[in-house]
């Protein structure tokens, strides 16, 4: 079922959304802090890479969020598989930078590669397909798109098609409507 | 960036004289099937829709292998494989993001962008853009930015086309440019997208057979996985650390520009219009990840496994990185099996230069007429001008000097992320970004992308290793988006109309 759409402003109810946008600007600004580390003089320090390993999964979890939000309703049990993806991608990149480099011609191998590799490959690059498409589906009628939802944007075509003589709308900046 | 990098990686190399029979035959039947294909789909164009959005009549499986052919150029067959084997794992980067970048994008753009074209009959992204912030202006100037970097993607695809022609046909790289811009343009402009849908269908699915089986041939030849690891590792065990041999500040800079910068690529975002019914879009995602994972197989498999060739000495050395798919597919894979490969990076790049072609031929007779407050009144005709205008200029351009062509090829995946994520993605889902925030964002990152890329080409400057000009100007992008929406946010929601807000909302 679908939620009463309201006009109320969406900052003043909408917590879930300006969470995600808060921990969107956190994220790309811990980016653009890992770049501007590399500019120094004395080489790019070690944390730069830990930035983009913390900012990365923030921003792409951040705006996932922001896009699966619905109003009061939030993300629901979405913020499973959303934290799992995080999660995964963090210790990914972590065990990356953090374990020692063990490879070499007696490595245990993984799956056919070497722990660290297996980790990145594996986990980071496989991991999510297991688990995001598939919640997205779950989650579809729910969560993203309703047949009452699509009708009732149908709906509001219509009579804004009637409206307008049967003239597609075109966007119009608020000084050339004046 | 897999288009911009695959094009240009494809620009730096002289592939091999393929011309066997099995491959000129394998060639020609593929240039058979395009052109009935065409034929079939220019006789269902009818109307502007249907040549810019197919009349929003696509089926689920039909856009889903369409949009994975879209999202993979020939990078995946020859650059990729070659990067691989430079520099190890470090180039998984570039297609590890696929493994969030289709759900992201369904979550993100899908749903809104498919409701708006219900509800205003949209056909373009910078319609959606105009439509969000009631913005001629925001919808002019996205259009402009997507404009500049599509006239680099078509000069580097055309040149791309010529390449792989020449090297199947063995005719000479000026009839290559001159053959493979000719059939693009001849799906093209008379069937438009539904020729160019279909013909991916086609191409897509030749791409996903044709990695499959180098795979598992690869593996076959290797003795498996584990037997390929052993003897890079007693070699050179740096290669399969998880960074191989680049930085791990360039690898994730790699992560972060595939993966935020996917939301901003006009050629996948677009296909979300066409779609036929809104609520197949449940199972797109998991169709559309599983689809890149099959034609992706090849980048691994022959990166990591003509590494051990070479190594092992069951292969010559590479005269370059990448010769790697070349030199495994004429000296030891069957020759069918080449042939299919072959026919498949002309057809990724095809696939490629007609959904561009497409692009640009709805901006420069929807778009921009939109923004300057005109409307061009037969669109349908005027866009297959355009669209023949389009490829002979790509085509022409392709012929001349191969760094020039090459420096428009830089800049386009880049630009596209840094003028179009902030802007689009975010914007369809926050109703607190404005329409001055928008702008602010596409022209920075714009300005940004040109500034920097033309100032590391010519080597005014150098950036220092793992920052891109790309993850710069999508990172400045941002923040001007977020910060001068903060600013003018008084104006927000007297920006968004009532049914943009209803899309908004669900």
């Amino acid at each position: 079922m679908t939620e009463p759409i309201t006009m109320a402003p969406a900052t003043g109810e909408d917590v879930t959304r300006r969470s995600a946008l808060v921990a969107l600007f956190i994220g790309i600004s811990a980016i653009a802090a890992g770049y501007l580390a590399a500019f120094t003089t004395a080489g790019t320090p070690i944390w730069a890479a830990w930035l983009l390993a913390l900012g990365i999964p923030v921003a792409l979890g951040a705006i996932m969020i922001l896009g699966a939000a619905r109003g009061r309703r939030g993300i629901g049990p979405l913020k499973i598989p959303f934290a799992f993806v995080v999660v995964v991608l963090v210790i990914g990149f972590g065990a990356a930078l953090a374990l020692p480099a063990t490879e070499g011609p007696l490595s245990t191998l993984w799956l056919g590669l070497p722990a660290r590799a297996a980790i990145v490959i594996y986990g980071v690059g496989l991991l999510p397909i297991v688990v995001l498409p598939l919640a997205y589906a779950l989650t579809f009628e729910t969560q993203t798109l309703s047949a009452e939802d699509v009708e009732r944007v149908r709906v509001l075509a219509r009579e804004n098609q009637a409206a307008t003589d049967n003239v597609p709308r075109e966007p119009i900046d608020d000084k050339l409507r004046g | 960036m897999i288009q911009t990098t695959g094009v240009s990686a494809l620009l730096q190399v002289a592939l091999p004289n393929a011309a066997r029979p099995a491959v000129v035959a394998v060639g020609i039947l593929y240039f058979a099937v395009v052109l009935g294909i065409s034929v079939w789909a220019a006789r269902r164009t009818r109307t502007a829709a249907d040549f810019f959005v197919a009349g929003k009549g696509i089926g689920l499986v039909a856009l889903t292998v369409a949009s994975v052919s879209v999202s993979v150029s020939g990078f995946a067959f020859i650059g990729g494989p070659g990067f691989i084997y430079a520099v190890g794992l470090g180039a998984m980067y570039i297609v590890l993001p696929a493994a969030v970048t289709n759900v992201m994008g369904a979550w993100v753009l899908a749903k809104r962008m498919r409701l708006l074209g219900e509800a205003r009959a949209l056909i373009t992204i910078p319609d959606a853009i105009g439509a969000r912030y009631r913005s001629r202006g925001a919808q002019g100037l996205s259009a402009i930015a997507i404009l500049v970097g599509i006239v680099g993607y078509m000069a580097t695809n055309a040149l791309a086309m010529g390449v792989v022609i020449n090297s199947i046909f063995g005719v000479g790289l000026g009839w290559g440019i001159w053959i493979g811009m000719g059939v693009t343009l001849a799906y093209s402009a008379s069937g438009g997208i539904l020729a160019g849908i279909y013909n991916d269908v086609f191409q897509g699915t030749l791409m996903a057979v044709a990695s499959v089986l180098v795979f598992l041939f690869v593996l076959n030849f290797g003795g498996g996985l584990g037997e390929i690891s052993r003897t890079i590792l007693a070699h050179d065990p740096t290669f399969l650390g998880p960074w191989g041999k680049i930085t791990p500040l360039a690898a994730l800079s790699f992560f972060f520009v595939f993966s935020m910068g996917s939301l901003g690529q006009p050629q996948a975002v677009h296909k979300y219009y066409m779609l036929r019914d809104p609520l197949q879009l449940k199972w797109y995602p998991l169709l559309k990840t599983l689809g890149l994972v099959l034609v992706l197989l090849l980048y691994f498999s022959v990166g990591v496994g003509v590494k051990s060739f070479v190594l092992s000495g069951r292969l010559a050395p590479l005269a370059s990185p990448d010769q790697a798919t070349p030199a495994l597919l004429l000296n030891v894979t069957p020759i069918i099996l080449a042939a299919l490969v072959f026919s498949g990076i002309a057809a990724a790049t095809m696939s490629a230069a007609n959904s561009f072609i497409n692009i640009g031929a709805a901006i420069v007779t929807h778009d921009l007429p939109v923004a300057f407050g005109r409307r061009v009144k037969n669109e349908l005709r005027w866009g297959r001008a355009v669209t023949v205008l389009i490829a002979i200029a790509a085509a022409i351009t392709a012929q001349r000097s191969g760094t020039m062509v090459a420096f428009l090829g830089i800049f386009g995946w880049g630009l596209f992320a840094s003028t179009l994520v902030p802007a689009l993605a975010v914007g369809l889902n926050w109703q607190g970004a404005t329409r001055a925030g928008a702008m602010a964002s596409i022209a920075t990152g714009l300005i940004v992308t040109l500034a920097l890329e033309t100032a590391a080409y010519w080597k005014v400057f150098t950036f220092p290793a793992g920052v891109t000009a790309s993850a710069v100007a999508m990172v400045s992008s941002f923040l001007v988006f977020f910060i001068v929406s903060w600013v003018t946010r008084h104006a927000a929601l007297a920006q968004i109309d009532p049914d943009v807000k209803l899309v908004m909302d669900l």
